[in-house]
């Protein structure tokens, strides 16, 4: 446990020093303490994670010493601590990202990055609705200020985007208003063992979800999403679709899996499972659509989050363990591909001089390098072997296939996998044309490029540890 | 009817009706006024639900301060963003007077 | 991990490598440095030659090769060298070794080399890996590879036509691939799956699963038949056309055709088994659908007046011979199967190669353009007399001994209607191909000459780097034919193969 508060504590002071520094620092010094606070912190949830793997049992935290019932508990199990791990790894990637490529950032980026991995930390570690609410107001006004780093033209996406999240904050503030005036508790396990199926709870529980799901831009409230993933700055995107819309979605799998009853989970399970579905064709077919290549992998994100609702769901349905090792695999494998096609997509925009997918017309000769991240990130989101992406649908697929009444859902997947391929590799094959090649406007930034690829490569290299991940997963299932 | 019901009913009614206004306006200033309602309504039905119990419950006053001080900061910085916006939006359309719009912007 | 890095188990892994590692490196190499390319893929080649070399001696001396590595559960990554993939790898080597020297002659001086023979070198990567495949779950992981591997080869022109032919090859592949893995996971959560055993692991669950094994199978068949280019699923071949002439033959005799039909044999008969795949009814299906695809595209050969478009569909019918013999499940029919699939590959890349030369050479491309075509260029068309010959089912010439072996086999398991589809098809090819040699040997050359003309009057009657290939496979495709008696053609090899699957 000691080692998971470092990883959290770590990035925010980072964060309080980096502000009450404010321009004293230039941004290069500033981008490098950041990084070095998120290496620390993820030293420290590495460290929290190899305990996790030995012990494999959940650990209970009451801070400020109050008895359990008035203390706000931090909770640390091998899924908190693989997420910690996810999140300050992310930071390292995108960060050494943002200092080294030409595209850089704004001094501003540095201390709201380190309060976004601070307040992530703090939620994957939360197990208290209320704790969990203002993690998520955190997160929220962070990715919001993030968004507006990209200057004049974002200011409009990034407004629209704070409203969406305020609404979607009270929504789950109410929800969490109501389940406390009915069980006169907050803490996740004591109120996984009250509940009750009685009206309030459902509609306390309705009103958190809407809520959880208009912030994690899950389908159908998903239409906020492209904008302002696609007008942030090129690091800010990465880390929005990355990470961000996963806070909303674990505060949903713990409401789920946890506080409310087995009953109404089995209800509710099938809505979402099909919402997951549908999330999957349609966001798929809006980034087949999509003539920009920033919106085309904003969309993709839509997409890609079907198939964790869709886990989510039929783990509720059935309660089934294993779907709840697909759903966090998804999670992580889309986070690492997700951060390489934003990086990828960004460093060819700048290259290339042009936002639309048809200008990428011979970038595998103009910018090989990002053009190559692309598709390997690309194929990691189809699920192509032996990618993260596919771990996590094989995992999702194996209960789906054991059973011929449960073959319309494999159907689904295969769905997904389908138009998948067929928003990546419309943009790869666009990049062969060879008879019309849009030159680029600048000399391609090589080390950024490079950075790009990275995390693509570490989602191929997920597959490496497959066996350890699943099994560590499957482990901390509730 | 209790004093206690009273509130939550009110304050229900409240969220229903910003939520209303909010999905109806396309104003940004407005909008933010709506989602300040709802938390208005939000913050008088917890403090309804702590008078379930007497004395009333500390916990429930606690969160509101706290959600109270969460939603004006975020105000304030929605409010400088929507007014940053109108600014750029002015500027731009001044300079673009003429010319039709040009520029490759993301669209939503 | 396996706990100790043997040389049997480190082979498989070091013949993958020996392709894969020059490959990367040949990215890496600027566009001018040809020298540096060439002698990274002769390298690459000659290791891997040799290593495959240990390889056959081991096992025909009864060696195990095996590596393994963790993946999923219950699914680890195994590389397995045994006498099947051996056939493959083989045929796949030497022809790599052809194509290469091929595809340095024709791509000398064009665009974009270092990009072209990375991609070469990480596809046959790929089909050798397929090839060593051990379970299913590491097929399917090299089988996707394989895709993503030869599409940039498909679009190396960049032109509209090739980005066209591009995307319907990713289509048909990536669509393949899916429902491949759809099999796979479907086969894996209902009883896992191990590594490939021979006369398949099926038949103890056979009473449980009959619709989950039916259902498997027509999915993992689909997937592979994409490749395999059976009929509905064949039309991306003939559109790929567009690309070079040696990612042509790359496509049609090395890898990835081959990869199809190399998936339907270890389907059929390492995973379900014969006994297994007749039980539940799935061997005849695949035996009508094999001579459809046969005498279907045999028609349409007939048609097609452009010489790549015709040796296409060519490829279409004799793939499914592979199909047919697997799906007749008799031994004899078996040995037909597996030894066509180094018949076809060495008559196939003949053809194509000399395909390509003549369009290098004098710009032909359309059938009727072939006349006289013999007395300019005698060593090419001479053997591309020896593959049209060898696929019409001349001896002593290699397609001849498949054809017998097949028609025997047919005989053997009481199907004698196919041979009269094996004698309907001979009869197509022999309609399709000899009115080229007719217009080759015999035909008047055109009065106002060639249309363009290379190479004349040098020392051969085409750039030797063109010559040398063809003449080499056309030789090949003989000896194997004339020498089929011994151990180590393939037809010996191949009766040693069935010889394990059928021990049961």
């Amino acid at each position: 446990m000691t080692y998971a508060l470092v990883s959290l504590s770590v990035p925010l002071f980072c964060a309080l020093l980096l502000t009450l520094a404010g321009p004293k620092l230039d941004s290069r010094h500033a981008g490098q303490i950041a990084i070095v606070c998120s290496a620390l912190s993820l030293v420290a949830a590495w460290f929290a994670l190899m305990q996790m793997a030995e012990l494999n049992q959940t650990i209970l935290l009451e801070l400020g010493g109050w008895e359990s019932g008035l203390a706000i508990r931090l909770r640390l199990n091998p899924l908190s601590s693989l997420l910690l791990l996810f999140t300050a790894f992310m930071h390292v990637l995108i960060g050494v990202y943002a200092a080294f490529s030409r595209q850089g950032v704004s001094r501003d980026f540095w201390p709201l990055s380190s309060f976004l991995h601070g307040s992530l930390a703090a939620l994957w570690l939360s197990a208290d609705l209320f704790n969990l609410y203002i993690t998520l107001e955190l997160l929220g006004l962070t990715a919001v200020a993030m968004v507006a780093l990209a200057g004049k033209k974002a200011y409009k996406p990034a407004a629209n985007y704070l409203i969406l999240s305020l609404v979607a904050s009270l929504f789950y503030l109410l929800g969490v208003a109501l389940i406390y005036g009915r069980y006169g508790s907050l803490d996740v396990v004591l109120l996984s063992l009250q509940t009750q199926s009685d009206l309030l709870t459902r509609i306390a529980l309705l009103i958190m979800t809407a809520g959880l799901m208009l912030k994690a831009a899950l389908w159908p409230l998903h239409l906020w999403l492209p904008a302002a993933h696609a007008n942030a700055p090129t690091a800010v995107s990465a880390l929005l679709s990355g990470l961000v819309v996963k806070g909303p979605l674990f505060i949903l799998f713990l409401l789920w899996s946890e506080v409310a009853p087995v009953d109404l989970a089995q209800q509710i399970g099938p809505v979402l499972a099909i919402a997951g579905m549908i999330a999957l064709v349609a966001g798929g077919l809006s980034a087949m659509r999509s003539p920009y290549i920033k919106t085309l992998v904003a969309y993709s994100t839509v997409a890609q989050l079907g198939y964790a609702m869709m886990a989510l769901g039929l783990l509720l349905t059935w309660q089934l363990p294993q779907m709840h090792v697909a759903l966090w695999l998804f999670v992580i494998a889309h986070g690492l591909a997700k951060a390489t096609l934003f990086l990828a997509a960004g460093e060819m925009q700048a290259t290339l001089g042009t936002k639309r997918i048809s200008g990428l017309r011979g970038a595998t000769q103009t910018v090989p390098v990002a053009m190559f991240a692309f598709a390997v990130a690309g194929g990691s989101l189809i699920g192509l072997p032996p990618s993260g992406g596919f771990l996590a649908k094989w995992v999702l697929l194996q209960p789906l296939l054991s059973e011929p009444q449960n073959w319309p859902w494999a159907f689904g997947v295969l769905l997904g996998t389908l138009v998948s391929a067929a928003y990546i590799f419309r943009v790869v094959a666009i990049s062969f044309d060879r008879a019309r090649i849009n030159p680029p406007d600048i000399r391609p930034d090589r080390v950024g490029h490079w950075l790009a690829l990275l995390p693509a490569l570490m989602v191929w290299g997920m597959a490496l540890t497959g066996d350890w991940l699943i099994q560590l997963l499957a482990g901390s299932s509730v | 009817m209790s004093a206690m019901q009273l509130y939550t009913i009110v304050g229900a009614a409240i969220f229903l009706l910003a939520l209303h206004g909010l999905l109806m306006t396309t104003d940004s200033i407005r909008r933010l006024i709506a989602v300040n309602l709802m938390g208005a309504g939000t913050f008088l039905i917890m403090i309804a639900l702590a008078a379930r119990i007497s004395p009333p419950d500390p916990v429930l006053h606690a969160l509101v301060v706290t959600g109270l001080v969460v939603a004006i900061s975020a105000t304030a910085l929605a409010l400088r963003l929507i007014t940053s916006a109108a600014i750029a939006q002015h500027s731009q359309d001044s300079e673009n007077k003429g010319d039709g719009d040009l520029s490759e912007d993301v669209k939503p | 991990m396996s706990a100790l890095l043997t040389w049997t188990s480190a082979l498989p892994v070091l013949i993958i490598l020996s392709s894969l590692i020059p490959g990367l490196l040949i990215f890496a190499t600027p566009e001018h440095a040809r020298t540096r390319r060439t002698v990274l893929n002769l390298t690459g080649i000659v290791v891997k030659l040799i290593l495959v070399g240990l390889m056959l001696r081991g096992v025909s001396q009864g060696l195990e090769f095996r590596f393994e590595l963790n993946f999923l559960p219950l699914a680890p990554l195994v590389l397995h060298g045994d006498a099947l993939s051996l056939q493959f790898i083989t045929l796949s080597s030497i022809l790599w070794l052809a194509t290469t020297i091929y595809a340095i002659g024709y791509l000398e001086g064009s665009p974009l080399r270092s990009r072209f023979f990375g991609y070469f070198s990480l596809c046959v990567s790929a089909t050798v890996g397929l090839a060593l495949a051990g379970n299913l779950v590491t097929f399917l992981l090299f089988y996707e590879l394989l895709t993503l591997s030869t599409f940039p080869l498909v679009v190396h022109r960049g032109t509209p036509a090739a980005l066209r032919a591009g995307r319907v090859y990713l289509a048909y592949t990536l669509g393949g691939g899916a429902l491949l893995l759809m099999g796979i996971a479907l086969l894996h959560a209902l009883i896992a799956t191990p590594d490939f055993v021979p006369g398949g692991y099926l038949l103890q669950h056979i009473d449980n699963y009959s619709l989950g094994f039916q259902v498997a199978f027509v999915l993992m068949i689909a997937g592979l038949g994409v490749k395999a280019a059976l009929i509905p699923l064949h039309s991306w071949l003939p559109q790929a056309m567009v690309a070079p002439a040696p990612v042509s033959a790359l496509l049609h005799a090395v890898a990835v055709v081959k990869a199809g039909a190399f998936g339907i044999i270890r389907v059929v008969y390492d995973v379900y088994g014969v006994e297994a795949s007749t039980l539940l009814s799935l061997t005849q299906p695949l035996l009508w659908l094999a001579a459809a695809t046969m005498i279907y595209a045999s028609v349409r050969a007939l048609q097609q007046q452009d010489i790549k478009r015709r040796l296409a569909f060519s490829t279409v019918s004799q793939v499914s011979y592979i199909t047919l013999g697997v799906a007749l499940a008799g031994p004899v029919a078996a040995v037909g199967a597996i030894v066509h699939l180094v018949h076809q590959g060495l008559m196939k890349v003949t053809l194509f190669f000399c395909a390509g030369n003549f369009a290098e050479t004098l710009g032909i491309h359309k059938v009727q353009e072939m006349d006289g075509l013999g007395k300019r260029m005698p060593w090419t068309m001479a053997a591309f007399s020896v593959g049209a010959l060898g696929m019409i089912g001349v001896p002593p010439i290699a397609g001849f001994i498949s054809k017998m072996y097949l028609g025997m086999g047919a005989l053997e398991v009481d199907q004698p209607w196919v041979v009269l589809v094996l004698a309907g098809s001979a009869l197509l090819n022999a309609a399709y191909f000899l009115p080229l040699l007719y217009r080759g040997w015999f035909g008047k050359p055109p009065a106002k000459g060639w249309k363009e003309d290379n190479f004349y009057g040098q020392r051969f009657e085409t750039h030797w780097m063109l010559l040398i290939p063809a003449l080499f496979t056309a030789v090949l495709s003989i000896l194997v034919g004339v020498f089929a008696g011994s151990i180590f053609s393939p037809l010996g090899w191949s009766e040693l193969i069935v010889s394990r699957e059928f021990v049961q």
